[in-house]
């Protein structure tokens, strides 16, 4: 068992410098894009191409004030931005990037991830209580009636996706995906998760926790300086994260679609090349959802809070136990 | 398949469940209240049948791998259950229509309600008990505040169920020590240990204390009397006969089959209960002028003559109280329909027993009823009140617990004097004023004279039930001795 | 068994100092000039109005209450959506009614509470 823990460690720490610097990458991307669909220009003085736009924005965010305010809970105050970020560093630790490249494979996977993912809504939750402003605890207590209402689709989902890998373990899930990647055979359920994961993010169209008409900054509208800072890079590396996962449950992972019909005629691959070739699927389609998240972001209106709660308990929910229940039935007709 | 013939084993469970959805569902869309009512008319009907047939003809069997029971006591308890059901939610439509009140969520609670109550009454398992234990409980707590706009009733619902959890919690935490001391959650598993430990011991005692809560023995009665009298009026009976049926059916079973080393033990604490519960419930009743408080306290006083049968521990002791449950369901179902009928026609308010004055003459049929309904639960000979207490007093001198049986017999003449108190007030007393009557509803006064007439009927006749539920034990008996 | 779960704890550890010291940077570098205004709630620039703490609708507890129902729901479905094939047709029925008494109650409390699902901060 020597060899892998060494392995796990490198990956852990790839997977570690890919995660922080993407979420400085999305930033950019995302502002660029924005301008893109805007017609504008976006970033475009510091370094070549506004590369460095973000690192700009981390020092200015360092250098700024933090504050507290006046009758807030500083310790509840100080813990929320923690979780957030916390939460969506952890997230890598079960997730393949190629065959034999993971941190670490439980075989209960899928339960680390609903456990992490879940935890994730404490830290707005705890932000808004703490702020003691209005707009914070309504931002918050939004926050946590929609993350709760999209998890439950979104645990459904997996839950159709764990029926057809008959474990759950992650890398059994991908390998699962060999010959049909599950968008294909599942696709109700894709799409399903894709929105939860949408909500889960609070990314447009649901990010009425920070809806700024009406809430000003939302949850963190009392935060300021670095703990902002965390808010924000969280956000974007779970864009990060839900887009790994959206790739991992649905879109074969580090699989090429239908691979194992012609895998075996393709000539062999060393070692590293086939590594290489893995991450860089992998990381490609991973590009591929963070693209369709920003693009979404720029295209689509906010919904209204009922339009939000209807559409999460009165018809993913439904859809996504009806698709549970089907895809069980079909599936126990052929192996049963 | 198995499962479904454990399921047809199971059917009146089963008819109620799917009832108590489909009642549901209606109520979620807003059908008319008078189609769910007939609907749940409907459901619980076809379970009644179904139940009186499995009474006489079910075999006896383990199902669901050995979860619950079907046929003999656990037939029996579903009968009692499903026809305390069945009258209560007769007299339920008309009482909440009466009082204005009339909330459709009431028949799918009820209907919930019943289902927890046949699981608690057919259980074989510990944790069968605990889930039907909940699930009549829960709903329970919703009925007791149906009439969410009245301050007695939304504190009755919050004082029983702040009680209820905390007894859950020593009930379950029982559950969890004896299955520490025994490895064992079945019934006649645990039934085959016999080694006392500190765990064993402290796991019956808490079981015991849970179901002395759920029973209202005394000292464990406090919550009854402010629940019954906040209640609507026929719900309050439905606690007071189908889910005290229910619980000591599980009761009788789990000290039968699965604790005989320790009742044996138990005698001195079940006689010790037993006569607290028979003095506190009468005393107190002696001085209550609102009649639902009296009846409260009554129930106390019965439940005391119940655990007299409990101390007494032997299979016609056990037979005793199981009939001494069917009596009881006849006739405090009736008494407080009766009573339902007097309140529905004033306000909810209106049972103080001087304004029962001179009421005996308008709508006699209703006086007479309650009359009867009342001797037969002060145990006046010829109803079935007398034969319950008869029986379950001889089993007890049988069993050599004659200061018991002194004291139990004192306590019942007492009971006699708040009894007839009322039908004082009903036939003697001048009205102060004048209260009008309305004809009470046909289906309404003939469930009422239905009860009554069962109430009469096994003041005469109860050899044939005595020997059926003789039959129960003498065969799980036989069954224990067969297999080693 | 316990590698498996070495990395986890690892990195939870890297991720908690990473907060932690992000968290400290900005305390140790950044300003702390704190006066009256700047430490007041944000209210759109007018003094602030009561306490931000009172009370809010009851439509968020019922949400919460429908969650830990259906959350449980699918936390019994993952054991025997992973171990299905060998339980046979006779557990799958008895799924399939577990699943749609739940869904049966879903329904009707989107029919019967369906204010409960409108978030309003009311009186």
């Amino acid at each position: 068992m020597e060899a892998p823990i060494v392995s796990s460690y490198i990956v852990m720490a790839g997977a570690l410098a890919v995660l922080l610097n993407s979420a400085a990458v999305v930033v950019y991307v995302e502002r660029r894009v924005a301008a893109f669909i805007q017609n504008r220009v976006g970033p475009n003085r510091v370094g070549p191409f506004g590369l460095f736009q973000p690192l700009a924005d981390v020092i200015k965010l360092i250098f700024k004030e933090d504050v507290t305010p006046i009758y807030g809970n500083r310790t509840l105050h100080t813990l929320a931005p923690m979780f957030p970020v916390i939460t969506a560093l952890i997230t890598v630790a079960v997730i393949p990037f190629g065959d034999g490249l993971f941190i670490t494979n439980i075989n209960v996977g899928v339960l680390f991830i609903l456990a992490v993912t879940s935890l994730g809504v404490y830290g707005v939750t705890m932000a808004g209580w703490a702020s003691n402003s209005k707009y914070s605890l309504l931002g918050g207590l939004r926050a946590a009636a929609q993350m709760l209402s999209y998890e439950l689709p979104l645990g459904m989902a997996i839950a159709s996706v764990v029926l057809f890998a008959a474990s759950l373990s992650m890398v059994d899930i991908v390998n699962s995906q060999l010959y049909w990647w599950h968008v294909f055979v599942n696709p109700i359920g894709a799409i399903i998760f894709i929105i939860a994961a949408f909500a889960e993010a609070n990314r447009t169209p649901f990010d009425l926790v920070e809806a700024e008409q009406e809430l000003v900054g939302g949850f963190h509208t009392e935060y300021s300086s670095m703990k902002f800072g965390m808010f924000f890079l969280a956000e974007y590396m779970h864009v990060v994260i839900g887009s790994m996962l959206i790739t991992t449950f649905f879109f074969g992972g580090y699989h090429l679609p239908f691979a194992g019909y012609y895998a075996h005629l393709l000539p062999e691959a060393g070692t590293w090349l086939k590594a290489m070739l893995d991450i860089a699927v992998f990381l490609g389609k991973t590009g591929f959802f963070v693209f369709l998240f920003i693009w979404v972001r720029w295209t689509i209106p906010r919904f209204k809070y009922t339009q939000l709660m209807s559409l999460g308990w009165s018809k993913l929910l439904p859809l996504s136990i009806l698709n549970f229940a089907v895809i069980a039935f079909i599936l126990m007709l052929i192996h049963g | 398949m198995e499962i479904l013939n454990d399921l047809m084993n199971y059917l009146p469970a089963a008819i109620v469940a799917i009832g108590g959805l489909v009642v549901m569902m209606q109520d979620g869309y807003k059908v008319k209240s008078r189609t769910i009512y007939s609907t749940t008319m409907i459901f619980l009907g076809l379970a009644l049948v179904v139940a009186t047939h499995d009474l006489f003809f079910a075999e006896r069997s383990e199902l669901f791998s050995g979860m619950a029971l079907s046929g003999g006591t656990a037939a029996y308890g579903t009968f009692i259950v499903v026809f305390g059901a069945f009258f209560t939610v007769i007299l339920t439509h008309d009482y909440l229509i009466g009082v204005k009140h009339n909330f459709p969520q009431v028949y799918p609670l009820l209907m919930f309600c019943t289902v927890g109550m046949i699981t608690l009454a057919t259980a074989n398992d510990l944790v069968t008990v605990f889930v039907g234990l909940e699930t009549m409980s829960i709903c329970l707590y919703a009925l007791a505040g149906i009439i969410r706009d009245k301050r007695l009733g939304v504190e009755s619902a919050l004082k029983y169920f702040i009680m209820g959890a905390f007894s859950t919690g020593f009930f379950l935490y029982g559950i969890a020590l004896l299955y520490g001391a025994t490895g064992y959650t079945r019934l006649e598993e645990i039934g085959a240990f016999t080694d006392g430990g500190l765990i064993y011991w402290g796991g019956v005692s808490l079981l015991m204390v849970g179901f002395f809560f759920k029973v209202s023995a005394v000292p464990f009665h406090m919550w009854t009397p402010d629940v019954y009298t906040g209640s609507p009026t026929t719900i309050a009976a439905f606690m007071a006969t189908a889910a005290k049926t229910a619980t000591f059916v599980a009761l009788v079973l789990v000290l039968e089959r699965a604790l005989p080393f320790a009742a044996e033990q138990l005698v001195g604490t079940f006689s010790v209960i037993a006569i607290m519960t028979m003095i506190l419930g009468n005393v107190v009743a002696l001085v209550q002028d609102n009649v639902k408080r009296m009846l409260a306290y009554s129930s106390i006083a019965h439940v005391g003559y119940l655990f007299v049968g409990l101390a007494a521990g032997t299979v016609e002791a056990y037979s005793a109280v199981l009939f001494y449950l069917l009596a009881y369901t006849f006739m405090n179902v009736g008494a407080f329909g009766v009573i339902a009928y007097y309140e529905k026609n004033h306000d909810v308010h209106f049972n103080n027993v001087e304004s029962y004055s001179g009421l005996g003459y308008q709508q006699p049929i209703m006086a007479v009823l309650l009359s009867i309904f009342l001797f037969s639960l002060a145990g006046i000979p010829i109803s079935a009140g007398f034969n319950a207490k008869l029986l379950v007093f001889a089993a007890a001198v049988d069993a050599g617990l004659i200061a018991l049986v002194v004291i139990g017999v004192l306590a019942s003449a007492a009971s006699a004097y708040y009894y007839l108190r009322v039908m004082v007030y009903l036939y003697m007393r001048e009205p102060k004023e004048v209260v009008t009557l309305i004809q009470p509803k046909l289906v309404y006064s003939v469930s009422l004279v239905l009860l009554a007439g069962l109430t009469l009927y096994f003041g005469v006749m109860v050899g044939d039930v005595m020997s059926m539920l003789n039959s129960f034990f003498a065969v799980s008996e036989a069954a224990t001795a067969a297999a080693p | 068994m316990f590698e498996q779960y070495l990395p986890i704890i690892v990195l939870i550890g890297i991720a908690v100092t990473l907060a932690l010291v992000l968290m400290l940077i900005s305390r140790l570098i950044g300003p702390h000039r704190p006066n009256a205004p700047k430490l007041r709630p944000y209210e759109s620039g007018m003094d602030p109005v009561g306490d931000a703490k009172e009370r809010y609708s009851v439509s968020f507890y019922m949400v919460a209450m429908e969650f830990i129902v259906f959350d449980l729901e699918i936390v019994f479905i993952y054991p025997w959506a992973v171990r299905y094939q060998e339980l046979g047709f006779g557990t799958f029925w008895a799924v399939m009614v577990f699943l749609s008494i739940l869904t049966l109650g879903l329904f009707y409390t989107l029919k019967k509470e369906s204010k409960s699902f409108e978030m309003t901060k009311t009186k």
